[in-house]
């Protein structure tokens, strides 16, 4: 029940994107079509699995004061991996993401959830955390990324919808991403008041 | 002082495990990214220049460009070229393939960080096309002969300024063969 919990609260409620607004920077830049955002959101949930895992199983023997430059090298160690087994086996994705791989470093839903849960949190309890708090990621990134790219290039996934010189180009320059951003946020927001 | 000493100690334990298992990682993975590398460029050089079998790097005295000599059944079919103009955000790698009388007769964009949307669209063939048959002595100049791409002024003529680079560092290099 309490696993559940900390499952669930990641994907509405604690939204990490659309609720908590943390991680926003690779949000915005790679949300341009959906594909990119698919394989952004993979490679942040691998990271913050990963980190999840390390920092809950090292917290007992980890003194507080030191306990940040340590997730640091954890989850950067964990980042790098990312970056090298992407570049060998996806190098399509590779070029696509570019800098926002190795800046997965400093998205600070992964040191957030190292410092405020993983650090107190026993094992499984810091892996369902992680879950959640990828799929809920995964479902604000992706969905901004279908909404972006079906209104801005008129397609989905790379499938063409319509003739793309009817799209709004705007949609997949910076200001659609704060505009879907927002309306998105806003929906979330009217969702959560109807549930409670 | 005894603490200092534990939490040094602390973090260099914490330092050495990543770095083997970063070093384990790497010496994994580099092979694959490496003959990726090099997979992905040559297949690009097929792309530009259709029909060559092989190429071979040479060195061109004076050239702003990277010359590769394409062969194909032991004759020389022409020139794939690569060259890095400046475009609205940084350079556009791009790569053009010429063929024994001086025209374009293939590109491809191998990098760039243009405007998603906009100058992006230098990828798009419909774009590259209007380069094909070119030579040396067309003008390449956006609203002249080669139609530009809607709010990407900028990007459209740094691919221009690529072309013409290509062509004119290919004919010198063809002047100085014997």
């Amino acid at each position: 029940m309490n696993l559940w919990k900390d499952f669930n609260q990641g994907i509405i409620r604690e939204n990490p994107v659309l609720r908590l607004m943390i991680g926003l920077c690779p949000v915005l830049a790679v949300s341009n079509n959906a594909i990119n955002a698919l394989g952004m959101s993979i490679a942040v949930a691998f990271v913050l699995l990963s980190s999840n895992i390390s920092v809950a199983l090292i917290r007992k023997v980890t003194p507080g004061e030191i306990r940040i430059p340590i997730f640091i090298i954890i989850i950067s160690t964990f980042v790098t991996i990312t970056d090298y087994v992407m570049q060998a086996y996806s190098p399509e994705l590779y070029k696509a993401l570019g800098v926002f791989v190795p800046l997965i470093v400093v998205n600070c839903i992964i040191l957030g959830r190292a410092e405020a849960f993983a650090y107190k949190n026993p094992l499984p309890n810091a892996i369902v955390d992680a879950l959640g708090m990828s799929v809920g990621f995964t479902i604000a990134l992706v969905s901004i990324g279908v909404v972006r790219e079906i209104l801005g290039a008129g397609s989905v996934f790379g499938f063409p919808l319509f003739d793309e010189r009817i799209a709004a180009t705007i949609m997949i320059l910076p200001p659609g991403a704060f505009i879907t951003i927002g309306v998105l946020m806003a929906l979330v927001n009217r969702m959560e008041k109807k549930v409670l | 002082m005894g603490k200092t000493i534990k939490f040094g100690l602390t973090l260099g334990v914490f330092c050495v495990i990543s770095a083997g298992l970063l070093a384990y990682v790497f010496l994994l993975t580099v092979p694959k990214i490496e003959a990726n590398a090099k997979a992905s460029f040559e297949g690009s050089l097929r792309e530009v220049l259709p029909g060559a079998e092989s190429f071979k790097s040479v060195t061109a005295p004076g050239a702003k460009s990277e010359i590769y000599e394409a062969y194909a059944g032991g004759k020389e079919v022409g020139l794939a070229v690569k060259v890095a103009p400046r475009g609205y955000s940084g350079e556009i790698v791009m790569l053009v393939g010429v063929d024994p009388e001086l025209r374009v007769k293939g590109m491809k964009i191998l990098s760039q960080r243009e405007t998603p949307g906009l100058g992006t669209n230098v990828e798009k063939p419909k774009f590259q096309r209007q380069f094909i048959g070119k030579g040396v002595k067309d003008a390449f100049e956006p609203k002249k002969d080669i139609d530009a791409i809607t709010g990407a002024t900028i990007s459209s003529r740094g691919v221009c300024e690529g072309v013409k680079i290509v062509l004119k560092d290919s004919e010198q290099y063809r002047k100085a063969k014997p």
